[in-house]
């Protein structure tokens, strides 16, 4: 029966707890990965120096997600946005959160740039294959042989090219002396807190950091929820899921 | 900062009167991803609807052994596991 609770859900301190049930659609994975780096926030005590960018797509719905101070910038802006921020105000912890396509398609020159000068920040690309607020559309990271909207017969690299790999092309134009580049999946949240963990301390000690989530997009891919899993279990295999680039003395 | 009072029911003493389960219905969206990933598949869809008028879910309290997978995968955390 559905009462009042007089418990609370378990919300990290770094979540708006006011804003109720979040935008996205059902079994979206933006809501693991940001209640995952929500959580990582509490757990080393940044929420005060934290800075989030959400950038335009899906993960602009997370704008009042987040319990910490947040700008909402355009088409792959968010990189210089938040680059901007971490040098007029050195100490902050600047976290720029983007889909595939804000990082890898109209963003990607900002991601370079920011990547070959080690811009003090923390950028989360949340790879889902496809554009999910415009109906489904082939993406840059698009799989062989996915189906989307622009790809009904499923996608053909002999026409389109091959996927880009994001997490990658980061790891060879990064200074790996002062760098961390990672690709985690949303299929292991545990994991995926140890690998933001990583990547904010980095930050802390002035570094790059870039971590490529993979996600799930259950509204798109038409999939039911095991079919949702049994995607995300395909994705892990064409995707590497490991640390590409680890700066020394990170735990 | 208010505090925000949520709706929601209450499946008590799971894991043999080790935990008490809750799910709040107006965060949980009915996408059933915990369904797939709980370890003992003890959850199921619920006579209950969620916010989306979409049924919640709700452990069968036998086989339920409280590890809280559900709490950790929920999207939206929806799902509380409150350990005695």
């Amino acid at each position: 029966m559905i009462q009042t609770l007089d418990v609370n859900p378990d919300l990290a301190k770094a979540q708006n707890a006011e804003a109720g049930a979040s935008k996205f659609c059902p079994g979206c994975g933006h809501g693991m990965i940001l209640k995952t780096l929500a959580h990582t926030l509490d757990d080393l005590e940044l929420q005060e120096k934290a800075v989030f960018g959400c950038d335009i797509g899906c993960s602009l719905l997370s704008w009042n997600y987040m319990n910490v101070d947040s700008v909402q910038t355009h088409h792959g802006r968010t990189t210089p946005v938040i680059y901007g921020v971490t040098r007029a105000n050195p100490g902050t912890i600047g976290i720029a959160y983007m889909g595939d396509g804000g990082g890898l398609a109209i963003g990607s020159q900002h991601l370079v740039n920011a990547a070959v000068r080690g811009e003090n920040m923390l950028i989360v690309l949340a790879n889902n294959t496809n554009y999910g607020m415009t109906g489904g559309q082939m993406a840059p990271t698009t799989m062989p042989g996915q189906k989307t909207e622009t790809t009904p017969y499923g996608r053909d690299c002999e026409v389109t090219g091959k996927p880009a790999k994001g997490a990658e092309m980061v790891a060879s134009i990064v200074d790996p002396n002062k760098a961390y580049v990672a690709r985690a999946s949303v299929s292991n949240l545990r994991s995926l807190r140890k690998t933001f963990t990583k990547a904010l301390k980095n930050v802390e000690k002035g570094g790059f950091s870039f971590v490529e989530v993979l996600s799930i997009c259950p509204l798109n891919w038409i999939t039911n929820n095991e079919g949702t899993w049994d995607r995300l279990k395909t994705m892990e295999e064409f995707f590497d899921v490991k640390e590409f680039v680890q700066r020394e003395g990170l735990e | 900062m208010t505090t925000v009072k949520h709706q929601g029911f209450k499946v008590e003493n799971v894991a043999k009167g080790k935990a008490d389960w809750y799910c709040f219905t107006d965060l949980c969206k009915g996408c059933g991803l915990c369904i797939v990933k709980c370890p003992k598949k003890c959850l199921k869809w619920s006579k209950e609807v969620g916010i989306y008028q979409t049924p919640a879910v709700e452990p069968n309290p036998e086989e339920c052994i409280g590890c809280g997978t559900c709490a950790l995968v929920c999207p939206d955390s929806a799902i509380k596991v409150n350990k005695k």
